[in-house]
């Protein structure tokens, strides 16, 4: 039985249908090969982080996840079924991923409570009252009642997050794309976002998470991939990636950044 | 040197109906010439090669006619060509309207690429189609970072509806120009029209500075 195998049999919910499968996927820019082939999959209600360098296709394969950008090879299923190929089947497909940027990018020109209900209201057509009430429970739970009427220049980084987080939410999403959510924040408020996020997963979401935070990662994740130069080197429960990396460059990469376990 | 200020006075009538034309030119201009900008610069930036080559012809064109030439060519040839002609005003509203609507499309056009792609991929995360993106995230933001260039635009047409005085329409300049042939007191006229038109160009200036520290987007 390969290695491979034999990881995906100790999976958590390794039962269930996958939400998300990567098969064989491949993105080139012109000449330059952003992934090359990889294959992975994420089961219902677990959190699985891409780890990497920065540049080795990590971001870029969760950007294909809600066909931000295409693939040119391979096949990407979603709930067991390929992306559609039509503008109205990606929107469908949209409505049910919640996607947090590392830049947040919220909506300036709106209020905390509008960003989080113009989805809902542009996209579901959920009436005023309702969005409203949903998105007032969702700054709740972000810790953010209070901020309802700011606009986002008036939040720092960390705040912003994690209104991004309750406006990807605001959707019902089925699974949730985060990338390299913590990376363009003040070392000091990292820890409020990925607390949002680890009680996230807490509650059963299913979570694809680009980062660069190791602890999180081992903390969190039910499954780990390891990125390098457009390929999978290593994948598998985060114990054995963090505590007994099989693969040669896997330990190179968490050596630099001074993983030791 | 023997100057005459009772000129002003006693044609201060004739005078204040030629500013209440300028003001309505410029007003009506306007009105055509932003949702005119608007579409042309969607025209433009659409993925339809089409449309972005009919809007791309359209600035070009009206964008590098003198002005003075449009209204020349609506006043007297559109009416031979196509059998509609429209009165002074009218013609001078068309002609100002392509024009503005030509350097708006520009303006807006520049708003909307200056929006960051993170900005549009936020939006269709959510689900929204490139039009919605564009309308409920990318526009609004756009409108407001072009609103000082708007501006400029519109004091620009505030001076540049005397243009239309050429085919008589009563507008500020036609009127004073008039008066002073009559009364021959170029220099008070002159003068006068000088001043009406700063004085009522300023205010529009200031309050468009005002209305940009209000509502200019901060990140």
């Amino acid at each position: 039985m390969s290695t491979v195998a034999a990881q995906i049999q100790n999976r958590k919910n390794a039962d269930q249908t996958p939400v998300v499968e990567y098969r064989s996927i491949r993105k080139q820019y012109g000449e330059f090969v952003a992934i090359g082939s990889v294959t992975a999959r994420v089961n219902k209600g677990e959190v699985v982080c891409l780890i990497g360098p920065s540049g080795s296709g990590k971001s870029t394969l969760l950007r294909t996840t809600n066909a931000l950008e295409q693939i040119q090879g391979g096949e990407l299923l979603f709930d067991g079924k390929p992306l559609p190929a039509s503008k109205a089947g990606i929107r469908q497909v949209r409505q049910r991923m919640g996607m947090v940027f590392q830049n947040f990018e919220l909506f300036p020109h709106k209020t905390v409570l509008e960003n989080i209900t113009v989805g809902p209201r542009t996209v579901l057509k959920v009436s005023e009252q309702e969005a409203r009430k949903r998105a007032v429970a969702l700054l709740d739970k972000v810790g953010l009642a209070d901020k309802a009427d700011k606009y986002p220049a008036n939040l720092s980084g960390g705040q912003q997050q994690r209104v991004a987080i309750a406006r990807a939410l605001a959707m019902e999403p089925e699974v949730m794309l985060f990338d390299e959510p913590t990376s363009a924040l003040d070392p000091e408020t990292i820890g409020e976002v990925l607390n949002v996020m680890k009680r996230l997963a807490e509650e059963g979401m299913t979570m694809i998470v680009v980062t660069h935070e190791m602890t999180f990662a081992r903390r969190v994740a039910d499954w780990v991939v390891v990125f390098d130069r457009g390929n999978i080197v290593e994948q598998g429960p985060a114990a054995q990636i963090f505590d007994n990396p099989q693969a040669e460059r896997t330990r190179d990469f968490l050596s630099h950044l001074g993983w030791d376990g | 040197m023997n100057l005459d200020w009772s000129v002003v006075w006693q044609n201060s009538g004739a005078l204040a109906q030629g500013v209440l034309i300028t003001i309505l030119l410029t007003f009506c201009t306007m009105l055509i010439a932003i949702p005119g900008g608007i579409v042309l610069a969607l025209m433009r930036l659409s993925s339809s090669r089409i449309l972005s080559g009919i809007s791309a012809c359209f600035v070009e064109f009206f964008r590098n006619v003198p002005i003075i030439l449009l209204i020349y060519w609506t006043f007297y040839v559109l009416p031979v060509f196509t059998d509609i002609s429209f009165s002074p005003f009218g013609t001078g509203l068309l002609a100002l309207a392509l024009n503005v609507s030509a350097y708006n499309s520009e303006t807006f056009r520049a708003g909307i690429n200056s929006i960051r792609r993170g900005q549009t991929e936020a939006a269709l995360a959510l689900g929204m189609s490139h039009m919605e993106a564009m309308l409920k995230i990318i526009l609004p933001q756009a409108a407001r970072r072009v609103l000082p260039v708007l501006a400029s635009t519109w004091i620009s047409l505030f001076k540049d509806t005397s243009l239309v005085s050429v085919i008589a329409v009563g507008d500020l300049a036609h009127n004073a120009l008039e008066i002073r042939a009559q009364s021959f007191r170029v220099l008070e006229i002159l003068t006068a029209m000088a001043v009406i038109y700063w004085v009522l160009g300023y205010p529009q200036a200031k309050l468009v500075d005002r209305i940009y520290k209000k509502w200019g987007v901060k990140e």
